[in-house]
């Protein structure tokens, strides 16, 4: 049972039964009606056998056979010590397969030489992003505390874990076997590899590596290839978890959120420097020389959408943060079972335009993780689609979304205050002649239930909810971003 | 995580063999990854010399002619020692880095010691050596 303020108040409750005030009264009773969301950030003990979901609503729509691959952290906790961050546990790459109207769900622990090392001392020791580390261990390379838990990327006939310090991992996208650190050039051994790569609908694949005041842009082919690596510097050391792109540019928005000190934990480094506003630097992908600088005010963020242009002008969403304390603080509470204190991330659209200025639209929606047409990267499109929930006690969402940018209207479903909900992928529709002919596919996590649900939902009949879900017998945590193999 | 390790950390300074008059002999074999370059080897006495403030007691080079080699040191003084090692793989002299700093060639410490965000400290990787000690270093990651 991980400590919660929850479990605190109930056993406050429970003592003074004698003397119950009225607060203490109406705190049990909330504590009670809250779910256990603690198990969004519970452990998994071994890794998940191919295994049959159950059908519990709906039925599978035809045509809809494909592979979705999701990845996220899900060991936090051992014996001699425990990661102190939601960011710093084991990468645990699920695989949710649907064809011939069933589901089959497999998931594995990413091998990497940080769990092997954590394994044999039954104690996590390795330093990582809210996590201090510990002097056992072992660290002679990046690589050996990459936890490989952020995110999948399809090259070739592999699947990559990715992380952001370090290099991908390559994984056997059917049995999920570890095979091994990939290095693109051998002169680039061990470099940072985000875990947001952008992807043009021809299969191209973009990627940054940050290093301070300065990053690595990578350019592969659809299968994985190098086809460029190139130093750009940097205006500063701000943290990218995420850039975007054009058909024809990179964005790269540099957040007040600074790195001043080397140190660990890694955002220990970091400061909020709101009075310095947020710069936006913008690569042509053809000539990474031809950059452009734009300024913007001050917000914190970890995710982006794919941007697009209207004439010179580039636009992208955002998920816009006020701060960043949820990446130095709060992410720690959540794994503590703490509840938060902090505002959710709100949708915003940005406009770089042509004569330099920048618009910055925050629409009154809470959202986070927003995903959109892949065959539509980089070009002109509506339709976002994000989690979204009201309550603030969490960073965890309760509520799938679709914000169409043509209009600003929302349309959502929510799950109620009993599921976790994922990020979800947009899945166009065999045959698809416009934007809405998609599906959005993703999972929850049932804390009434304790198990793990994937469903699918229409997108242009999103407030119906979904028109299947199926059911594991296992509960995993919640996990961070996933792609669909169609 | 960025700047874990750095080439001058590990740099191996080479300085004139001293004389020795004891009989300690000190062979470390060497597992490389593949065939090529060379075995850049350098052995300290101390954890002031290790630790960068002085030279090493004795320095090698020995050509990667297999994926199995190995250095010896002959004739030191019984005590405590400990080693670095890197596996120049395009025998051009120097630990090859990455853009950002970090070493791209194999590099090992006695004892197959690894360190915490940087070289293998002195405590990890000093052995005491008397008579004939010998000791099996992977290079091959």
């Amino acid at each position: 049972m991980i400590p919660s303020r929850r479990s605190f108040l109930m056993g406050a409750a429970a003592l003074s039964a004698a003397v119950a005030t009225p607060d203490l009264v109406r705190a049990a009773q909330a504590a009670a009606a809250t779910p256990d969301w603690a198990l969004a950030t519970a452990d998994v003990e071994t890794d998940i056998a191919p295994r049959a979901l159950s059908l519990v609503h709906g039925r599978a729509p035809a045509g809809l056979e494909g592979v979705l691959f999701r990845n996220g952290p899900a060991r936090f906790r051992r014996p001699g010590g425990s990661a102190r961050h939601w960011f710093d546990g084991d990468g645990m790459v699920r695989r949710f397969a649907i064809g011939d109207g069933r589901a089959e769900l497999s998931a594995r622990f990413v091998d990497t030489r940080k769990r092997r090392q954590e394994t044999r001392l039954d104690a996590m020791v390795m330093p990582g992003f809210g996590t201090p580390g510990d002097p056992r261990a072992e660290i002679g390379s990046p690589d050996d505390a990459n936890a490989a838990n952020t995110s999948v990327l399809r090259a070739g006939d592999q699947l990559w874990a990715l992380w952001e310090g370090g290099s991908p991992v390559a994984l056997d996208p059917v049995t999920l076997e570890t095979r091994d650190y990939v290095t693109l050039r051998p002169d680039l051994r061990a470099m940072p590899f985000l875990a947001h790569p952008r992807i043009e609908p021809g299969g191209r694949i973009w990627n940054l590596g940050m290093g301070g005041d300065q990053a690595i842009v990578w350019r592969l082919s659809p299968d994985g290839a190098l086809e460029d690596a190139s130093l750009i510097p940097l205006p500063r050391a701000s943290y990218v978890h995420d850039f975007t792109a054009t058909e024809r540019h990179l964005v790269i928005v540099l957040q007040p959120w600074v790195r001043e000190r080397q140190t660990m934990p890694f955002a220990d480094g970091f400061a909020w420097r709101p009075e310095t506003g947020t710069q936006i630097l913008v690569l042509d992908k053809d000539d990474l020389n031809r950059r452009r600088l734009y300024e913007a005010e001050a917000f914190g963020f970890f995710h982006l959408g794919d941007a697009w242009m209207e004439g010179g002008d580039i636009l992208f969403d955002l998920a816009l943060h006020r701060d960043m304390d949820f990446a130095a603080r709060g992410a720690s509470e959540v794994v503590a079972g703490m509840p938060l204190d902090s505002e959710p991330a709100h949708l915003g659209l940005m406009r770089l335009k042509a004569d330099g200025s920048t618009e910055l639209s925050r629409l009154a929606v809470i959202g986070e993780f927003p995903r959109s047409d892949p065959a539509r990267a980089g070009l002109m499109r509506r339709l976002s689609v994000h989690t979204t929930g009201d309550h603030t006690q969490t960073p965890f969402a309760q509520a799938i979304a679709v914000t169409d940018w043509s209009g600003g209207q929302t349309r959502r479903f929510d799950f109620g205050a009993d599921h976790v909900v994922d990020e979800m992928v947009y899945v166009a529709k065999p045959g698809a002649r416009s934007e809405s002919d998609a599906w959005l596919i993703g999972p929850s996590l049932n804390l009434t239930e304790r198990v793990t649900e994937l469903h699918v939902l229409d997108i242009a009949d999103v407030e119906a909810g979904p028109v299947a879900t199926w059911r594991a017998d296992v509960a995993l945590p919640a996990a961070f971003h996933g792609i669909w193999a169609g | 995580m960025k700047a874990l390790i750095t080439a001058a950390a590990l740099a191996l300074t080479a300085v004139p063999a001293v004389a020795q008059d004891a009989a300690t002999d000190i062979t470390f074999t060497f597992a490389v990854g593949q065939p090529t370059g060379q075995v850049m080897v350098a052995l300290y006495d101390s954890a002031a010399a290790y630790g960068g403030s002085g030279a090493p007691v004795r320095v090698a080079r020995v050509e990667a002619s297999g994926t199995v080699i190995s250095a010896t040191f002959e004739d030191l003084p019984a005590g405590d020692y400990a080693m670095k090692a890197f596996h120049d793989v395009d025998g051009d002299g120097r630990m090859a880095t990455n853009p950002f700093g970090m070493p791209t060639e194999p590099f090992a410490f006695s004892n197959n010691a690894v360190g915490n965000m940087g070289p293998a400290g002195w405590d990890r990787a000093h052995f005491s050596a008397a008579g004939s000690v010998a000791q099996t270093i992977n290079l091959a990651r």
